[in-house]
Order: structure tokens, then C-alpha cells, then sequence
């Protein structure tokens, strides 16, 4: 039978009461127990004196005097008649005492009414002698029974008391054990559960939902960790950690970002991403003093496609610009849409020859990769305009200008052209 | 395992149980076959003696003389003698000691005159032939009632007989009376069927049974010691079993019931070496000396025939000898 803690403190605060009380009872009993043998002692020590009165009075008296009156004798003995007859409650040893006591009581007063009856007339006065003796050796007899009865009390006390010493130490020793025990496992089940509560709250705190788990069971403590645990099972079904919302939250941050970045046509960098990307780039130019070139490139006569293929060809058409550009470039480089049909390459650490290059390249692949429409393809050529920056670039949009510029002389060169503007040439 | 361990155990304990046991002597006690032995037969009986240190038998013997005797010359240790009988042997100054008293009775000796003849009282004793055993308990209370009544033993014609013996006399109209003690007073009322009167000499005499030793060294003492702790044992389950203690008395002298009846509740056992006893002893020897029942003239100190070093081990409040 498993015990609750409330029920095991009823538990132990009972026990050390009744123990207590069974102390108070034995205190009590013994208390009455050597009272009844101090009586007895008493009891025995009255005899004892009495006798020896007795004893000096024959000794003294001449009892079998032919004029001896016996009124003084008989008012002794009827005195101790009478304390015999007071005699308290005795065990059965201290009674067969008290049997002798009596009977030799008997043949005192026999003994003495044969002495006196008779006054001994014709006896020699040895005989006298002898029976007067025998008189005071009955009295002696009984003196010595009621030593024996006193001795008998005596140990009887020494006995309750060395027994009751035992009894109340035993007693105490039990319920020191009893509470020393009960203490220590009341404590033991208050820390261990208490600590193991406070390791399951720390737990929760950080967001690791985690089951109390009892090593001392306690109806108490148990009852708390299954609300608890109840409790938790909620909370985590219910609660997103810190972490994971974190995590979310970067997530969304960086699709919100990406998209505020892209172009939702051509999924390519918009111009916010450009010109966050090419200040950067621009300032590290300035920095490094390394190499980067811009390119502009646009798509010649596309308000024509427009016109002829309708607007959402014209979107096919710069998807596909865009695809042929963006596997023509390096992977540092930067795509980004400028705005319309308008497109800008930032080259960083490349040369104007190699920008050149780049250029060449996306027209011959543009050539190559027509859009297709309804069964025909329809094939685009680019203007491309080509800058590098350069100490004379104040900022960005300076760097853009003059690829617009040589852009825009490409077109008047004829569309479908490269120019360049640059430190040491430009057309 | 743990079977192992309780069977080495147990084994430990019944080893160190039979280390504990005391060294067994074997000692021989002369026990006189009489009611007043009944100390000796409850021991027996309840196996009191199992947890002493002796191995005890017993020497049945009819009278404390004959166990006095059989002390004396060594065929027992231990033998249960009647206070006269310490007393008379005291004057002969034979080295022996008493250990303990155990029992006593005012009303074990008793004088017996036939009916017929009508004795009322011990005046009308004199002249007539009266049958005691010399030397013990019965020679002196006949003395004792004859001086009360202002007599003497030449008053009378005394004639000594063994216990049987002062029955078949009495039987044979030798005598006239008898001084007896029980059983064979008792023994005497059944065979004259009532035919007898038994004078009331209650108190006139008291007769203590005693355990007797030839002068005893410290194993002797030691003995004695042991003797006594069962025979205090016995006694106490004697007061508080009364009835079972009767039974085994009369089981054990095959004894009429209704004789344990007449004599019991005279009995006091208990054990005690008191001044009374001292006093008592010398008292008889010094009557016996005084009245030349005895051929001895002088009365040693009686306190040289009591040895209290068992019975003050055994139960001190029960040794109160005057300085």
C-alpha cells in the first residue's frame, strides 16, 4: 500500500504520539508499580521494628513470673495483629513470606500462652530459659522474613526501575529512529521531486518540452507531474519554438528580399538590385582600384515585335534575352534588368577586351537562339553599349551614362553593334 | 548463497550456545523421602536443574538422619537434613555446613495416643511409655511438651524406635504413645482407622528441611550454588503452581492425595539462612545438651554449620545472619 505524503506524516505524527503516550502509560504503570512495592517495603520495615520491640519486651520481661501480667504483651501483639492484617497486595514469593510471617506469629503467641498458662510451675529454670528462647527465635524468624521482605521490595524497585530505563530508552531510541527515518524520507522525496519539477520547468524554458519523471513517487507530486506533463504535451503541440520561427522568419525575410531584388518578369535582378549591387561594386573599384565594366545592352526595334507579335510575345522575346545573356556571363558577373527592353551587365575584374568579348558572344548565341513563334522563329539583335569605370566616373549612374551613351551609338551605328566608351577610346 | 549463510549461522549459534553452556558437574544428593523434599522432585520433575551447572541424582533415603549419614561418609554431596537433626549433629562436631533452608513446617512432629486410652492432655503422659526416634525432631518435642507441662523425660518411659518401627510398636501395644513425623503420623491415622487422637502440637515445634554439605571448599560452594539456583527455580513454581506441584509429589512418592492435602498447607517453602535458624539449631543442641538427651556436654557455636557463600549468590535477601 502506497502511502501519500499527508498520509505519511498522519502517519508518523501518530506513531511518535501513540509511542509518546505508550511512554506516559509505562511512566504512569511504573510510577503505581513502585508505590505498591515502597508500600510493601514499608510494609516490611513496620514489621520489622514491631518484632524487635517484641523481641527487647520478652528479652526484658520476665513472662513466666507466677505475678506476671500479660496487658502490656497482649496490647503489643493485638498491635501487631493488627499491622499484619494491613498487609498490602503482595507477589506470589513476597505472600509464601507473608504465610511464614504469620504462622510464626502463630507459634510466638501459642509459644507464649503455653508459658503463661501454665507459669512454668514446676519447671527447671533452664527449661525456662530454653523455652523463652525459642520464643525470641520464632520472633527472630520473623524478623528475618520481613528483612526478606523488604529485600524482595527493594529489588522489585531497582528492578521497574533498571526495566523502565530500558523501556523509555528503547522507547526514545524508536521514535528518534522513527522520525530520523520519516524525516529523511519526507526530505529525500521533497528534494529529489522538487529538484526533478525545477529541471522539468528550466527545460520548458528553453523550449525542450520535457516529461517529469519521478524517481520517488508521491501521490502528491505525482498528481503535479501529471498536470504538468498534460500541460506540456499542449504547449508543444501548440508552440513554435524560438528557433524554428526564427528560421521562418529569415526565410520569408530572404524570399520578401529576393523578391524586392527580381525582376517578376524576367526573374533576372531589377534595377534596386542594380543599383545596390553596382554602388557596391563602384565603391570597391574606387577602393581596390581593381577593373569593372559595364554593359548596356538593349533590344534593337522591339516596340516593332511588340507591334507585329503583340505584347506577350515581346515578354517571351526578353525572356529569352535574357536566358541566352545569362549563360554567356561568368558567374561573378551581374544581370540585371535596367528597365523596358534595357539591360545592364556589370563585369567585375574584367577587362574591356573581355567585356568585348562577352558582348560578341551573347550576340552570336542570340542569333543562334530565335524565339519561336507559331511555327516561325523570330530572331532579335542587341545594341550593346560598353564602359569601364574609371577616376573620371563620379559615382554609378556616371558609369551607366556612358553606356547608355555608347549603346545609344551603337544604334545609331546600325543596330546590332558594340561600342565602347572608354579611357582611351571611344566611338 | 543466502541458504549457506542461515545454515552457517544457526550452526554459530548452536556452537556458541553449547560454548555458553556452564561446565556440568555431576553431584549426588541424599534426598529423605518425605513431602518436605518436594523442592527436590519439582526440580527433578521440571528439569530446573538443566540450566545449572550440575548433572544432578538423587539418593532416595528415609530420614534426614540417614542423609545426614550418607554426607558424612562421602557416599553423596549433598544431602537434605531436618534442623534437629543439624542441631544433634552439631555437638558431635562433624565438619559439615548447611547451605540453604527450603522448606519449614510448624506441624510436622506430632504426638499420638490412642483414643481409648483418652489423653487429653501431655500431663496425663506421665508414666506412661512413649516411643520417639532419638536424636531427631521427635525426641525433642516430646521434651519440649513435657516441660511446658512441668515435666521431664524421667517423667516418662522413653523408648527409641525407627520411624517404621515406632508404628509397629505402637500397632503391637508396646507403647503408649508415639512422637512422629509425616508421612508416617499420617500413615499411622490410616492404619489404626481413626482410632487414634493426634494432639495439637502446632507451633510447639518448627522443622526446616535443609541442604547439607561435609564442610565445603570452593567447588563445593560452587556446586552448591547451581543446587540451589534450581532448587530456588522449583520453589518458585511451587508458589505459583501449587496444584501442579502436589501431583508431582504424590506421583513421585506414590502418595495417598489426601495425605498431600493434610500436610500441605503447614509447608512454607522458601529459602532462607537466618538468624532463626541459627538460634533454632542452638537451641535444640543446647536443650539436647541441657536435658542430656545427648552424651555431648558442650554447645559449639552453631553459626560454624552454616556456609552462606552459595545462597547470597544465588538470592542475597535471602541470607540475613546477625553480626
Amino acid at each position: 500500500m502506497k502511502l501519500s505524503l499527508q498520509q505519511q506524516i498522519y502517519f508518523f505524527t501518530i506513531t511518535s504520539c501513540l509511542l509518546f503516550v505508550i511512554l506516559v502509560i509505562s511512566i504512569l504503570w511504573s510510577t503505581q508499580v513502585i508505590d505498591v512495592a515502597s508500600q510493601r517495603e514499608k510494609y516490611a520495615h513496620k514489621v520489622q521494628d514491631h518484632t524487635h520491640i517484641l523481641q527487647q519486651f520478652i528479652t526484658s520481661e520476665n513472662i513466666a513470673a507466677s505475678n506476671y501480667n500479660t496487658k502490656k504483651w497482649l496490647s503489643l501483639e493485638n498491635k501487631f495483629k493488627e499491622l499484619l492484617r494491613l498487609v498490602p497486595h503482595l507477589t506470589p514469593q513476597q505472600h509464601t513470606i507473608q504465610s511464614s510471617i504469620d504462622s510464626k506469629n502463630k507459634n510466638v503467641i501459642r509459644l507464649f500462652n503455653a508459658i503463661n498458662t501454665n507459669k512454668l510451675k514446676n519447671t527447671e529454670a533452664i527449661i525456662k530459659k530454653h523455652l523463652k528462647i525459642r520464643l525470641l527465635t520464632q520472633l527472630e524468624a520473623i524478623r528475618s522474613d520481613s528483612i526478606q521482605l523488604s529485600t524482595l521490595a527493594q529489588k522489585d524497585i531497582k528492578n521497574i526501575i533498571k526495566n523502565q530505563i530500558i523501556f523509555v530508552l528503547s522507547i526514545l531510541a524508536i521514535v528518534i529512529f522513527t522520525l530520523i527515518y520519516g524525516a529523511c524520507s519526507l526530505v529525500k522525496i521533497f528534494r529529489t521531486s522538487l529538484e526533478e519539477v525545477k529541471i522539468a520547468f528550466e527545460k520548458n524554458h528553453s523550449g525542450h518540452f520535457q516529461k517529469i519523471q519521478l524517481s520517488n513517487k508521491s501521490e502528491e507530486f505525482t498528481s503535479i507531474a501529471i498536470a504538468f506533463n498534460v500541460m506540456n504535451q499542449k504547449l508543444s503541440s501548440t508552440t513554435v519554438s524560438l528557433e524554428s520561427m526564427k528560421k521562418i522568419v529569415e526565410e520569408r525575410t530572404h524570399e520578401l528580399e529576393r523578391l524586392s531584388n527580381t525582376d517578376p518578369l524576367t526573374k533576372i535582378a531589377n534595377r534596386r538590385a542594380l543599383f545596390e549591387r553596382g554602388n557596391a561594386e563602384f565603391t570597391r573599384v574606387q577602393r581596390t582600384k581593381s577593373q569593372l565594366a559595364l554593359m548596356m545592352i538593349d533590344c534593337d526595334l522591339f516596340k516593332n515585335i511588340n507591334d507585329q507579335f503583340g505584347h506577350l510575345f515581346g515578354d517571351e522575346v526578353l525572356k529569352n534575352l535574357c536566358k541566352v545573356c545569362n549563360k554567356e556571363i561568368r558567374s561573378i558577373d551581374f544581370f540585371a534588368r535596367y528597365g523596358g527592353e534595357e539591360f545592364i551587365i556589370l563585369l567585375p575584374d574584367s577587362e574591356l577586351s573581355g567585356a568585348v568579348q562577352t558582348a560578341k558572344r551573347i550576340q552570336r548565341s542570340l542569333a543562334k537562339n530565335c524565339t519561336a513563334f507559331e511555327g516561325k522563329n523570330v530572331c532579335v539583335t542587341v545594341s550593346i553599349g560598353i564602359c569601364t569605370v574609371s577616376d573620371k566616373h563620379e559615382n554609378f549612374e556616371h558609369a551607366i551614362n556612358d553606356a547608355d551613351a555608347a549603346m545609344y551609338q551603337a544604334k545609331i551605328n546600325g543596330r546590332n553593334q558594340i561600342e565602347i566608351i572608354g579611357d582611351n577610346f571611344s566611338h | 548463497m543466502m541458504l549457506l549463510i542461515i545454515i552457517g549461522l544457526v550452526g554459530l549459534y548452536l556452537n556458541l550456545q553449547h560454548l555458553w553452556e556452564p561446565l556440568k558437574h555431576s553431584v549426588k544428593i541424599a534426598v529423605s523421602k518425605t513431602p518436605l523434599s518436594t523442592p527436590f522432585y519439582v526440580a527433578k520433575s521440571i528439569k530446573s536443574f538443566d540450566k545449572t551447572c550440575v548433572n544432578v541424582e538423587y539418593s532416595e533415603v528415609l530420614g534426614g538422619q540417614i542423609a545426614f549419614d550418607k554426607v558424612m561418609n562421602g557416599e553423596v554431596d549433598f544431602g537434605t537434613s531436618s534442623d534437629s537433626v543439624i542441631a544433634f549433629k552439631s555437638l558431635s562436631k562433624q565438619p559439615f555446613v548447611t547451605h540453604a533452608m527450603f522448606v519449614q513446617s510448624d506441624n510436622d512432629v506430632k504426638l499420638i495416643t490412642r483414643s481409648s486410652d483418652k489423653i487429653k492432655s501431655v500431663i496425663e503422659l506421665k508414666g506412661k511409655k512413649i516411643g520417639v526416634t532419638k536424636g531427631t525432631a521427635s525426641e525433642y518435642l516430646l521434651s519440649m511438651l513435657l516441660a511446658i507441662e512441668g515435666l521431664t523425660m524421667e517423667d516418662v518411659k522413653l523408648y527409641d524406635y525407627k520411624p517404621k518401627g515406632l508404628i509397629q510398636s505402637f500397632s503391637n501395644e508396646e507403647i503408649d504413645a508415639i512422637v512422629s513425623w509425616e508421612p508416617f503420623v499420617y500413615e499411622a491415622l490410616q492404619l489404626f482407622n481413626n482410632k487414634v487422637k493426634i494432639h495439637d502440637t502446632k507451633s510447639l515445634s518448627t522443622l526446616s528441611f535443609n541442604l547439607i554439605s561435609q564442610k565445603a571448599d570452593n567447588q563445593l560452594v560452587e556446586k552448591a550454588k547451581c543446587v540451589i539456583q534450581g532448587l530456588q527455580t522449583a520453589i518458585n513454581y511451587i508458589i505459583s503452581n501449587p496444584k501442579e506441584s502436589k501431583k508431582i509429589v504424590i506421583d513421585e512418592l506414590k502418595l495417598d492425595p489426601a495425605f498431600i492435602d493434610w500436610v500441605w498447607p503447614d509447608y512454607i517453602f522458601k529459602l532462607g539462612l537466618n538468624g532463626s535458624l541459627i538460634l533454632n539449631i542452638n537451641a535444640q543442641a543446647t536443650w539436647a545438651v541441657e536435658t542430656q538427651m545427648s552424651e555431648f556436654r558442650d554447645v559449639p557455636n552453631s553459626e560454624r554449620f552454616i556456609d552462606s557463600r552459595a545462597l547470597i549468590q544465588v538470592e542475597p535477601g535471602a541470607v540475613n545472619i546477625p553480626l
